[in-house]
């Protein structure tokens, strides 16, 4: 890796403290936490907060988290708590999730019991993606915005919103530039790094982000690109913010072009409409109806299949890598789904269970490199 | 047999089963026999009903108990559940280690819940019959909701239209409002897809009717309080089924439930149990498995053991104000979305869980509540801590077992046995 910037992406996302977190909260500015990209962190930043998408890198264990969670539960929400458990979340000025999935949900019944976070919120997230939604979560974040208001004796004004909206859209556009670059025969950046990028999105302030990652694709532009791939591949999934699962796979010669995941482009690709109205709408019209979709939503397989057929198109890619962290049933039932999908497209796939921490490498790289070896004819 | 023939295969098969459950009752009729016989004529005429729409191009619906069957009924709108196919008579299906093999084939993870895996297993076999339209449902997991994405966008199905009640996540009056829309939504799509029509008037009959099946419902529940609980759990697993399915709201239902508390008025009265030695009063908290009808002798026999209550049997037994529209609409939004057993304790936050095994234990005499800890609800899975510490501050003893409900295969019954044999002598019951 020889770009400064891309070392400073990937450490951020290498551990959950980084010197941009630690700066902010020198200056005594406070850090609201949030699971799910459903969560508008747009709210957040106009609160003068910085947004802080929980993970559990570094962990090792569950040791504390098992006495709440059974090993029925998936070890993304397991790790998380345990880590929280551990102290390491005690940054948080707040935390904010919603009814994610039957895991994540019970992250906030065991927070509010067993940690002193003050500011807990849970809201509902619709499963539909229809006009009484995007009001019903437009009165969600509208609670949301008041509550914090509240809390935190600040005033979230619509003039801040819009200011916000604006910042996090050229966030969401930069980062598409990136992706875009990748859409070249020989992409500048591998999917590792470019996941690294993503996930330090989630953990610093957006000012400084964008600026780095300006730098970054100016860097790029010039950069020569990786031509040593045996094929250009697709990974698709939930969350995955851990860039070494996939540097796994591009070291067997998989060069991952491209994803769909909630830590790639399904949270980027479209971005918040900019003015108009009240911002909580144009919000709730995003994060429910515009932006694309997990198999969380219930109506909307046939325009998330859309959406990876047209990624495999521009991206050109080969083939596709299915991951799923084991206990997940709503990537469980989608994967039949998506296997029938890319069987009558005829794309070439490939499904594996994962673990959140990294493990099992070694029969990783098998499966990797027998799906390669299948691409290759 | 292909096409319709294999999809009415195991309807008529049903249907034959039925009959001679029927004509076995009928040639023997001892003293429950009343109470029997209802339920296995109704099962009988909801199979037979659904062969009559396929055969005759009638219109129905595959539906789910939770999503407001007092409306189905007031529509005389025939439906059926997807996964009821898993259950003959609330034992397993003849069917089970086929259709289990069955869903190994599938791409569905084997850590996906069994039952919501057979009834995907159920379409792509092709063996339900494929109704006029179908009503998903979307709560209380992550599951059901995928099973229907999956469903919806079958080969088979694609072009069944769907509708999906979208259930919010807390219990607050603007969820119950918002519920509300959703069901007069799934109205509108009801009515448009079979040309079964809503009359207000009707559905307040079948409302009101449907109230005085919940006042003998908790009537039956109050009766489970005494010190020689009357029945086994069979026949209050049959309360829920009667209340949330196809007897919702007929007067059929309510006089089956009307004879069920006048029996077991009788059998308190004369201290004559169904379950004659009653040491341990037990409280299964979850749904019930294929393999109770195993399970529940032995705990008679052995240990004196009689559940007295499940996640199935116990709700709040709400009642509905059908004083206006609105209240109805308001009403059965409330009762569908919060007061449905299994529905109520799995969906929304973990209090519920709580307040009713601390009610339960109180109100029941619980000795002690066993979690079997199915393997597809991993909402309860993340709530186990809560369950324990609840039971630890009321004195209560807890056993998390660890099943599948619908795969004996997963945790072999003897297994379960000996955990609660060792349990028991344990802590000292029995």
């Amino acid at each position: 890796m020889k770009s400064k910037t891309l070392r400073e992406f990937a450490g951020m996302a290498a551990a959950l403290g980084n010197p941009a977190t630690r700066s902010w909260k020198k200056q005594g500015r406070g850090v609201m936490g949030y699971f799910c990209s459903a969560i508008p962190e747009e709210i957040f930043t106009a609160a003068g907060l910085l947004p802080f998408r929980i993970r559990a890198t570094g962990s090792i264990g569950t040791e504390l988290s098992d006495a709440h969670f059974s090993n029925l539960n998936c070890s993304f929400v397991r790790h998380c708590f345990n880590v929280a458990l551990l102290g390491e979340y005690d940054f948080l000025d707040g935390l904010v999730l919603v009814n994610s999935c039957d895991n994540l949900r019970r992250i906030y019944d065991h927070w509010t019991s067993q940690l002193s976070t003050s500011f807990v919120r849970i809201m509902s997230f619709p499963r539909k993606t229809g006009p009484p939604q995007v009001d019903w979560y437009q009165r969600e974040l509208t609670e949301l915005r008041s509550g914090m208001e509240e809390h935190f004796g600040l005033e979230i004004s619509d003039a801040r919103l819009w200011e916000s909206i604006r910042l996090h859209n050229e966030t969401r556009r930069l980062q598409r530039q990136l992706y875009q670059l990748r859409k070249t025969e020989d992409p500048p950046i591998s999917g590792a790094d470019t996941l690294a990028v993503i996930v330090a999105g989630t953990a610093m302030p957006k000012e400084t982000y964008n600026g780095m990652l300006r730098e970054l694709l100016d860097e790029l532009r010039e950069a020569e690109g990786i031509t040593d791939y045996r094929a250009r591949l697709m990974v698709l999934g939930s969350i995955l913010d851990d860039p070494e699962y996939l540097r796994v796979i591009e070291d067997q010669g998989g060069l991952v072009v491209t994803d769909s995941t909630c830590f790639g482009s399904r949270i980027i690709w479209k971005d918040v409409r900019e003015e108009g109205g009240d911002p909580i709408q144009a919000l709730a019209q995003y994060y429910v109806a515009d932006r694309h979709s997990c198999p969380r939503t219930f109506g909307e397989h046939e325009r998330r299949a859309e959406f990876v057929r047209e990624m495999i198109r521009e991206f050109k890619v080969d083939g596709v890598i299915g991951e799923r962290l084991s206990f997940c049933d709503q990537w469980g039932f989608a994967q039949y789904s998506i296997q029938n999908d890319f069987r009558e497209d005829g794309v070439p796939y490939l499904s594996l269970e994962r673990e959140y921490i990294l493990s099992g490498v070694g029969q990783l790289r098998t499966r990797i490199q027998a799906f390669l070896e299948t691409l290759e004819g | 047999m292909g096409g319709k023939g294999r999809q009415l295969e195991r309807t008529v098969e049903e249907v034959q089963q039925f009959e001679a459950i029927l004509k076995l009752l009928q040639d023997n009729p001892d003293e429950m026999s009343h109470l029997h016989i209802p339920l296995v004529k109704d099962r009988l005429e909801t199979a037979r009903r659904t062969l009559e729409c396929v055969e005759q191009g009638k219109p129905f619906v595959a539906t789910w108990f939770t999503n407001a069957p007092e409306i189905c009924t007031a529509m005389d709108l025939h439906w059926y559940c997807q996964v009821a196919g898993a259950f003959v008579a609330a034992i397993e299906s003849p069917h089970m280690m086929e259709d289990l093999e069955g869903i190994d084939q599938l791409s569905v993870p084997a850590d996906c819940c069994t039952l919501l895996r057979l009834g995907l297993y159920y379409v792509d076999a092709g063996i339900l019959p494929i109704p006029t339209a179908v009503v998903a449902l979307l709560e209380p997991c992550d599951g059901v909701t995928s099973l229907h994405e999956a469903i919806r966008t079958h080969r088979d199905w694609r072009d069944v239209p769907m509708f999906a009640p979208d259930p919010p996540y807390l219990g607050d009056e603007k969820s119950i409002d918002y519920f509300a829309n959703e069901l007069r939504e799934m109205v509108v799509f009801l009515e448009e897809h079979t040309g079964h029509k809503l009359e207000i008037e009707r559905l307040v009959e079948v409302v009101e009717e449907s109230n005085r099946q919940y006042e003998l419902w908790l009537e039956y529940s109050d009766l489970r309080r005494s010190a020689f609980c009357p029945h086994d759990l069979t026949l209050a697993m049959s309360a829920f089924a009667v209340a949330q399915n196809n007897l919702c709201g007929t007067p059929e239902g309510t006089a089956w439930f009307r004879d069920l508390v006048a029996d077991a008025e009788r059998r308190v009265r004369e201290h004559r149990p169904e379950v004659a030695h009653q040491k341990i009063r037990l409280l299964w908290y979850d749904i019930h498995p294929v393999w109770f009808n195993e399970l529940t002798p032995w705990l008679q026999q052995e240990w004196g053991a009689n559940v007295i209550q499940s996640m199935l049997t116990y709700c709040p037994y709400t009642l509905i104000d059908t004083s206006s529209e609105d209240a109805i609409w308001k009403g059965l939004a409330k009762r569908n979305l919060l007061d449905t057993p299994m529905i109520r304790q799995a969906q929304g936050t973990v209090e519920k869980f709580v307040y009713d095994i601390e009610r339960i234990v109180k109100d029941f005499s619980i000795d002690c509540v066993i979690w079997p800890g199915h393997m597809g609800h991993k909402d309860s899975a993340a709530s186990v801590s809560v369950m324990r510490d609840a039971c630890r501050e009321i004195g209560v003893p807890f056993l998390h077992l660890g099943v599948d409900q619908f795969d004996r295969r997963y945790t072999p019954v003897d297994e379960v046995k000996n955990k609660i044999s060792q349990f028991f002598t344990a802590m000292n019951l029995g």
